[in-house]
């Protein structure tokens, strides 16, 4: 059983030889294989997280602009509200204005009527009381 | 001592049942000059080798960067060997270091696992027969004093002469021991590699000879465990032994570190 010979040195030298061997068909090639797969996952993997950062920063960008532009059309018709009210604040003053300067205008010209009414019924209440008298009394007594 | 056949000597009414009988310590001989060689041992691994280095070879012929199939198995082996080079000696100085523990794991797990799967014993030899590479003391003893030349090597040219004050670095008292670790490891590698191996095969084979159906089922399961356990064991630790090389047992590094 324990019967060393030249099996020993033999076995060691061929053992090496295999090592040697495997170095060249197996171990070389294979290992190149896994770390250049490794290289290329990693390089992979960095350049689809720089993307991932790139889109996420291009949508915080877009949201960004998206909120102003939303702010700036919410100013633009506040503004243009606020400037349609004092417009229309505006015309009702002048139109109400206006109104009451036709109002008052009327107002005046009706009063006016009435004097001139007032005054011509005056000049007949005149006429017709003397009239009147004439036809009492008779005319030789005026 | 070859020639002992353990106590398990089978009796000849079972000699019929080849399938079930036991050797251990018969091998087939080679000659080369005036070397022996156990040829049993070689030929289980070249069989490991040349399926380890055809799945290699088919996995990485046509390399996708979406593996699938065989480049997906081999990759998995790849990285599961490279983790354990990384965890065990550190991410800064693993790399050079995956191709002998992951040979080392690769080679001792399809070594054990094909002793444990394939049906050896169909083809029958001269002498001895066929069985996991790692069945053999030469095999472990070669990997064991390869891992220890290595964890040298790796200290010596990490940090110089300066290594062998990892020898007096708490204290010079430990001397002797810190000069027997360096004998220990590799025997206890060897030993229990060699040993789980052997043992594993010694108890499936006694269960088939008393039982020859079912019953050496879980064992051979349980066999197939610490087989991968085994192999993971030997490779961890000759990781770690790396590591310690390199670091140095409580070095300012090492302190830095933790």
């Amino acid at each position: 059983m324990f019967d060393f010979d030249a099996t020993l040195p033999l076995m060691a030298i061929q053992f090496l030889l295999l090592a040697a061997l495997l170095n060249v068909v197996f171990y070389k090639p294979l290992g190149q294989a896994i770390d250049q797969r490794a290289d290329y996952i990693r390089t992979t993997k960095v350049e689809a997280r720089e993307r991932l950062d790139k889109a996420e920063r291009l949508a915080k960008q877009y949201e960004q602009d998206l909120a102003e532009t939303r702010r700036q059309s919410q100013a633009i018709v506040a503004e243009a509200q606020a400037e349609a009210q004092k417009k229309a604040a505006q015309q009702i003053a002048e139109v109400q204005q206006e109104a009451q300067a036709q109002l008052q205008q009327a107002q005046k010209e009706l009063e006016q009527q009435k004097q001139e009414a007032f005054r011509s019924l005056e000049s007949q209440v005149d006429t017709l009381s003397h009239q009147i008298l004439e036809k009492l009394v008779g005319s030789q007594m005026v | 001592m070859h020639q002992s056949s353990l106590l398990l000597t089978v009796p000849n009414t079972l000699d019929s049942m080849f399938l079930a009988k036991i050797e251990v310590g018969h091998h087939l001989y080679w000659q080369l000059g005036n070397l022996k060689l156990h040829g049993q041992v070689f030929l289980t691994s070249w069989v490991v080798i040349a399926i380890l280095v055809v799945a290699s070879l088919a996995a990485t012929r046509n390399i996708q960067r979406i593996p699938s199939g065989l480049q997906n198995l081999m990759e998995y082996a790849l990285e599961f060997v490279r983790d354990l080079a990384k965890n065990q000696i550190g991410e800064k100085e693993y790399r050079p270091w995956v191709p002998f523990v992951g040979t080392l794991f690769l080679f001792i797990f399809l070594s054990n696992w094909s002793g444990a799967l394939v049906p050896w014993r169909l083809i029958r030899l001269p002498e001895g027969e066929l069985a996991a590479p790692t069945n053999d003391i030469n095999t472990t003893v070669a990997l064991a004093l390869l891992t220890s030349l290595a964890y040298f090597y790796a200290g010596f040219s990490k940090r110089g002469l300066g290594y062998f004050a990892k020898y007096i670095e708490p204290t010079p008292i430990l001397l002797p021991i810190a000069i027997l670790e360096d004998f220990t490891k590799p025997l206890s590698l060897s030993f229990r590699l060699f040993g789980n191996i052997l043992a594993d095969e010694l108890v499936v084979a006694v269960l088939v000879l008393l039982v020859p159906l079912f019953v050496p089922l879980p064992i051979m399961a349980l066999g197939l465990f610490t087989s991968a356990i085994q192999a993971l064991v030997f490779a961890t630790l000759a990781a770690a032994y790396i590591h310690e090389a390199i670091e140095g047992h409580g070095g300012e590094e090492h302190e830095s570190h933790s």
